[in-house]
């Protein structure tokens, strides 16, 4: 049963990473500068990709928290206690980045200085959000979450607090714009904004690598830096290497305008690396100053394991058929059904 | 403010914005997906355009009420980490269930927006009907959980920790059914008025005239049909309550002495202090009928309980009498409604009535959620835990507490401003296009 869980948990981090870091990253790029007609044109690019698509993206990180707190609930109250202070930074960006792209796509009146606020906002609210799930994601298991401490400082800031966690958020950050870059790649047919995702996508690539050292350097820092317990994993370093290698690969495609290949590739890459960080903590799912919440030791009573399974399972019938036709609907170029009359 | 009020406060917020959004949500997919299938019925381009305009208002609340319901997923854990520790693994299955209907939700919503020309119309229709059922389901299923805090099932309570769960047991309490049969009611009765309010003013303004006539129809007939189902279905909810929760029912009614011929009172401030009741109307022995279907039957009091154990009794009873007696006119209002439907004509005072009704329904919600919660205080899970014990440890709750409020403020004067444009704009369209 639990198997069965954490898998689950995994797969939908990584899907919400792939589907949902790939909208974050859309945001991301509306900041950077440009022409200001590219950058219109580059904002229905993004609206159609991700209109129809981003409300069901987000449904994946929903489902880990309602796992989490069914299933293991330890585990869900230790996170929201420690982390009370990022996981607020993280709602608020969530609350701002949904509303504004909404706001933008719908406001009736499409008028310049509206227009830019929403964009204005999307823009920052979803940089803001990846940096703070990277926090997150950092803060996990460094060995700093302590239940029982009484200072505020110990309590609810040391957890999240410092270089390390700042670098992972900025990673993700990186590591978001890119898959958003190699998406859009293929969602246009307009060669001045092909080239502006190709030149974004490999300048956030060489940022990934850039900040994925600076995360290795930054948790020299840490009680236990992340190369000690890199290299006490063997599947781990196996992983990274596959991912590196994935690098010709990807640049292979790229140059061969083979969209959907560069996206898996692409896909595949960042897979990798999340699999990668998975694995260096797996089973433990938080890491507390008296040792680490295992997956396996703070399960909930089997008989609400066993439902949430089913719940899982009958919601998997439903909802992959569906996501898969919602996919095949609007993945599939219908001529003339672009510009909706919306 | 302290700690433990300001995280009362931030949930009581969160959820009194959610619950609007979520009303909205789950009710209007419907009104849509029918002036959708008179339009593919019957060609009409008032109802394409009434589906349209339909369509984006959903697609907008929609957004914000997933936002905000994000934000309570997380709240449950950030506010109340004493509560969740024990009641998600009892508790969870319906949330893991409304986890699945909000999905197909989120899935089918994209089709129906986005889909217009890219499928069979038939099945682009059905896509619109099946954001309408569930988020309908998702609603049932988030209020069956709220139904578990008050009539707490699925479980032993043995030295302070939870043993023995059974969570179907739990997800089928002995609240959720009048809870969810309540809520879901009068979403359609507080959403039909509301639209149906809104059109009948544009009507009356004499702009689109037939569009606004047949969008009224539409809606108040969901809206009126409701509100004349719920006075039964309130009923038997306060039977249940009457059972299930007698305090609640002592507070809600502001009754103090244990006794049999038990009055109902209309209006009236309970005075806590000298436990009586100030300036109500006691209509005797019809809480006593109201409660237990006899006008003798003895109604449990508040003497009943010790004094820490009462709910907060002048809130409790104030949002009690604001629901029913705003149930009562939209039932009234209801009942017109369908007799000058029936002689195809609707006088112009009705449609300013309507006009004027547009935000009853939604007070009524605020208010019934009020008396939910408010009056199970002190507890979080009734009986069994309390509100105080489960509350977060970090400190400075005040401040999550402003920025919360200054985020929901500034998001629901941002949706406010978005439906006059929508209005706006769609009135200039339609305008023009009548005059062809």
């Amino acid at each position: 049963m639990i198997d069965i869980l954490v898998f689950f948990i995994g797969a939908s981090l990584l899907l919400y990473v792939l589907l949902g870091g790939s909208d974050y990253g859309a945001g991301i790029l509306e900041l950077l500068p440009g022409p200001a007609s590219l950058r219109e044109r580059q904002k229905h690019v993004i609206n159609e990709a991700m209109g129809p698509v981003w409300e069901a993206n987000h449904m994946w990180l929903i489902l880990i928290v309602v796992i989490l707190f069914m299933g293991f609930p330890m585990i869900f109250t230790t996170l929201m206690v420690a982390l009370h202070i990022p996981m607020l930074a993280l709602l608020l960006g969530i609350v701002v980045r949904g509303a504004a792209f909404t706001f933008r796509h719908y406001d009736a009146i499409q008028d310049e200085k509206s227009q830019r606020l929403y964009t204005c906002l999307f823009g920052l609210s979803s940089l803001w959000t990846a940096l703070w799930l990277g926090i997150i994601a950092a803060s996990l298991n460094r060995g700093i979450i302590d239940p029982q401490a009484t200072s505020v400082w110990a309590a609810y800031m040391a957890p999240w607090w410092g270089w390390y966690p700042l670098a992972v958020g900025v990673f993700v950050a990186c590591i978001f714009v890119f898959l958003a870059s190699i998406y859009l790649i293929s969602e246009t047919t307009e060669p001045l904004l092909t080239r502006r995702f190709k030149r974004m996508a490999a300048v956030s690539n060489c940022l990934v690598i850039i900040a994925g050292g600076v995360v290795f350097a930054a948790s020299l820092a840490e009680r236990e830096s992340l190369s000690a317990v890199f290299f006490r994993r063997p599947p781990t370093v196996t992983v990274m290497i596959a991912a590196t290698a994935l690098f010709a690969a990807l640049w292979f495609a790229v140059r061969a305008r083979r969209g959907w290949l560069t996206r898996v590739v692409a896909g595949g890459q960042v897979s990798l690396i999340l699999i990668g960080w998975l694995l260096l903590y797996a089973p433990d799912a938080v890491t507390t100053v008296s040792g680490p919440l295992s997956f396996y030791e703070q399960a909930a009573p089997e008989a609400t394991l066993r439902q949430l399974v089913l719940a899982l399972l009958v919601g998997s019938v439903f909802i992959f058929p569906s996501l898969f036709f919602l996919l095949r609907v609007f993945k599939t170029k219908t001529p003339g059904a672009d510009d909706n009359d919306m | 403010m302290d700690d433990l009020l300001a995280a009362r406060a931030t949930m009581g917020f969160s959820l009194g914005f959610h619950i609007i959004f979520a009303a909205i949500g789950m009710t209007m997919p419907f009104f849509m997906s029918a002036a959708h299938y008179f339009y593919l019925k019957r060609g009409e381009e008032a109802y394409l355009e009434l589906t349209k305009l339909w369509m984006k208002g959903v697609a907008i609340l929609f957004a914000v009420g997933a936002v905000s319901g994000t934000v309570l997923s997380f709240e449950l854990g950030l506010l109340w980490p004493g509560f969740m520790q024990h009641a998600g693994a009892i508790i969870g299955m319906p949330f893991s269930w409304e986890g699945t209907a909000f999905f197909l939700e989120a899935v089918a919503i994209g089709l129906f927006l986005y889909g217009w020309k890219r499928m069979n119309r038939w099945v682009h229709w059905a896509t619109g009907l099946v954001v309408g059922i569930s988020g309908f389901a998702s609603g049932v299923f988030v209020v069956a959980a709220n139904g578990w805090m008050n009539a707490p099932a699925g479980f032993d309570w043995i030295d302070g920790t939870a043993q023995n769960v059974d969570p179907v047991a739990a997800m089928f309490n002995r609240a959720w059914l009048h809870q969810t049969l309540h809520m879901q009611v009068a979403a359609l009765q507080a959403v039909g008025f509301a639209v149906g309010g809104i059109h009948a003013v544009l009507y009356l303004r004499g702009k689109a005239r037939d569009l606004n006539l047949k969008a009224m129809k539409i809606a108040m007939v969901f809206g009126a049909t409701a509100s004349l189902v719920q006075p039964f279905v309130g009923h038997f909810a306060g039977q249940r309550v009457a059972e299930l929760q007698p305090a609640k029912l002592a507070a809600m009614e502001g009754h103090f002495e244990t006794g049999p011929r038990a009055p109902l009172y209309i209006g009236g401030i309970p005075d806590v202090e000298n436990r009586t009741m100030k300036w109500g109307i006691p209509l005797p022995g019809l809480l006593s009928f109201v409660a237990h279907d006899d006008f003798d039957a003895e109604v449990i009091g508040l003497d009943r309980f010790p004094r820490d154990e009462w709910p907060p009794v002048v809130i409790t009873h104030i949002a009690f009498q604001a629901m029913v007696g705003i149930g009562v006119i939209m039932a009234l209002a209801g009942l017109l409604f369908f007799v000058y439907l029936k002689r195809g004509y609707f006088p112009r005072w009705f449609l300013w009535m309507l006009g004027a009704f547009i935000p009853l329904g939604m007070i009524a919600i605020e208010a019934g959620w009020i008396v939910t919660e408010v009056g199970r205080q002190p507890w979080i899970i009734y009986g069994i835990m309390r509100t105080k014990d489960a509350v977060t440890p970090v400190p400075g709750m005040v401040y999550h507490f402003y920025l919360f409020l200054v985020l929901y403020l500034s998001l629901a004067a941002a949706t406010v401003w978005l439906f006059k444009r929508q209005i706006q704009a769609a009135q200039i369209k339609f305008a023009g296009g009548e005059r062809r």
